[in-house]
């Protein structure tokens, strides 16, 4: 299955590097996995994922549901480190730095690698407050500019009217979207390289699902989306590279369109046809 | 078929008529704390009716605690047979009541919170579940062995080592003055405090955990995500999460704290008719005053004494009740952004 993994990364870049709808330099990645194999105690969950994305890049992550899409999605930035029984082998590079290297400080890959989580999880507090939380836990801006950097992200994620009148009542009132979207401009305000997307939309209406996808196309390439997500069209509509994964491997990897149109396996075949998952 | 549905319908009647009778049950019993309650003042309130009258508002402004002559013949003031020269003043009572149960919340709150977020944050389930048991047991020890301790083995050995350590490391401004000077020989205010604290760790810290449990994973989640530091989502996150019950957690630990009995009775020192100057000193409370005088107020024959008690035990009530009220108001004003557990406590 090793061998199975290489050849399926070679083919990836090669198709990378000439992919027509992706311009993207093949050799600028920001994070790269390297014979990557999770599991949580003896249950190996997925086994040796190589797997690259290139800075700016859109990559969706899709499979049937306990695939180890969500678990290596957690991996990346380390959310995993204190689950209970959480096993690996293998490396996570950042800029060309394993994450779990002593020069990194897991704060600060935190910060750079953000994260967005299924459901909406605002903090027990103001929906301005929720805004700056981690401006203020890194301690990144004056006190004077909280305030700024609050309106700024949310007219960023297009919030900023909704709840212009009550930027100090409960988060807990808005909608459901309007929450995730407040999560979103809450990861954007600490400025990360790469978000991590784990089923953002899959608790949203379709209007909010709209508005969560136009703000990660405007965020790339600024921002190196990573995302899981269960909805197939989502991943065709946004993502540049899309990674197949199946029974704990990475079946398939390589630009979205041609994961989708001329997949070179039949497993990712019959997936993305809606024959299984 | 007709038959089969006048069978169903009839099983329906008769089910409605049980449910009936559960209603009325079950709305009974859901009248009988509050009714209780009422029933206990009310009866309070006509026992204590002649001190009352007697001590008039000097029972909440006076400091002298004389039961009066019961050796020569009693006397008539306003309706009301006495002793000579009775007077209760209860000032010092409920200002020991209330210094010690402060004391107590003060110090158990915090503890109480860092023990919970130790509980249910940092120890492994089994160390965390056995620490949780020990708590339980802690809350279930009764009172008269915390107070036997307090007075034979903690309260000498704070006044030895730690009293007068205090006295001299605190500042000698405005609040703190209170605990300097005379260290005393460790039956007081604090040694009570002390003791009492020790009493309402077990309730606050066991509810808190309680509490902690409730707070949603995905949302710590989601601070650790942020880069939070453990701290930082305990304190950003988890606390303000169960602020609400943490409040109530807290009300109910003043409420055993007040009400508390033995322990305090035996730690005090149970001074009656003097405010202590300061914190080591003996002092009382309404309830342990109650149970210490008790004896000697049944020989007062005009029976002012007793009923001076009453009178005392009306005022606790009294105490206990504002303070739940304002425990109410407060939460109220601190769930105002609604959150999202811990309504209502």
């Amino acid at each position: 299955m090793i061998q199975q993994g290489e050849h399926v990364n070679v083919q990836s870049f090669d198709a990378l590097a000439s992919g027509s709808d992706n311009h993207l330099e093949p050799t600028d990645l920001i994070v790269s996995t390297k014979e990557l194999s999770l599991g949580f105690g003896q249950k190996t969950v997925i086994a040796d994922i190589d797997l690259s994305f290139p800075r700016g890049s859109i990559t969706a992550l899709i499979g049937p549901s306990g695939s180890g899409k969500t678990t290596f999605l957690r991996t990346l930035n380390r959310m995993n480190d204190n689950v209970k029984g959480f096993t690996r082998t293998g490396d996570v590079l950042f800029n060309s730095e394993s994450i779990w290297s002593p020069n990194i400080d897991l704060l600060a890959l935190r910060r750079r690698v953000g994260m967005l989580f299924q459901r909406a999880n605002p903090f027990p507090m103001s929906i301005e407050q929720n805004v700056i939380a981690g401006v203020k836990a890194h301690n990144i801006a004056k006190k004077s500019q909280l305030k700024q950097i609050a309106k700024m992200r949310l007219e960023e994620v297009g919030l900023w009217q909704a709840v212009e009148t009550r930027l100090h009542d409960s988060p807990f009132r808005l909608s459901g979207g309007q929450q995730q979207l407040l999560c979103l401009a809450r990861a954007l305000a600490i400025g990360p390289d790469v978000l991590l997307l784990d089923e953002p939309t899959s608790a949203l209406d379709p209007t909010s699902i709209e508005a969560v996808e136009n703000l990660i196309l405007s965020l790339s390439p600024a921002i190196t989306f990573i995302v899981v997500t269960h909805n197939l069209a989502q991943a065709r509509r946004i993502s540049h590279n899309t990674a197949f994964f199946f029974e704990g491997q990475l079946t398939e990897y390589g630009p979205t369109k041609h994961i989708f149109e001329d997949p070179s396996r039949p497993e990712t075949q019959r997936y993305v046809s809606g024959r299984m998952g | 078929m007709n038959h089969s549905i006048a069978v169903r319908e009839r099983s329906r009647a008769t089910l409605l008529k049980r449910f009936f009778s559960i209603k009325a049950v079950s709305r009974i019993a859901a009248f009988l704390p509050p009714a209780a309650l009422v029933f206990a003042t009310a009866i309070l309130f006509a026992e204590a009716l002649p001190a009352i009258k007697y001590n008039g508002l000097g029972f909440l402004t006076h400091t002298q605690w004389r039961p009066g002559n019961f050796y020569v013949n009693p006397v008539t003031t306003n309706g009301v047979t006495h002793p000579v020269g009775a007077l209760y003043g209860a000032l010092p009572l409920i200002l020991g009541t209330l210094e010690s149960s402060v004391l107590a919340l003060v110090i158990a709150v915090p503890v109480s919170i860092g023990a919970a977020l130790i509980i249910v944050e940092k120890l492994p389930d089994h160390l965390s579940q056995t620490v949780g048991l020990f708590l339980e047991v802690l809350a279930g020890i009764p009172s008269v062995i915390f107070g036997l301790w307090g007075t034979l083995t903690l309260g000498p050995m704070l006044a030895r080592d730690v009293f007068p350590l205090i006295s001299q490391i605190v500042p000698n401004i405005a609040f703190f003055k209170f605990f300097k000077g005379n260290t005393g020989h460790g039956e007081g205010l604090l040694t009570s405090g002390i003791v009492l604290a020790i009493m309402v760790i077990p309730i606050i810290a066991s509810t808190s955990r309680d509490l902690l449990r409730q707070v949603p994973r995905l949302t710590k989640e989601g601070g650790a995500a942020l880069g939070f530091t453990d701290w930082e989502t305990n304190r950003w996150i988890s606390l303000p999460w169960i602020r609400t019950g943490l409040i109530g957690a807290s009300v109910l630990g003043l409420a055993r704290a007040l009400g508390e009995t033995m322990a305090v009775a035996m730690t005090s020192g149970a001074v009656l008719g003097a405010n202590p100057s300061n914190a080591f000193l003996p002092m009382t409370t309404i309830a342990a005053t109650i149970v210490s005088q008790l004896d000697s107020a049944l020989t007062d024959a005009t029976g002012l004494a007793t009923r001076t008690l009453a009178e005392g035990a009306l005022l606790l009530t009294l105490i206990a009740l504002a303070t739940n009220i304002a425990a109410r108001l407060l939460v109220r004003r601190v769930s105002s952004t609604a959150l999202p557990v811990g309504r209502g406590i």
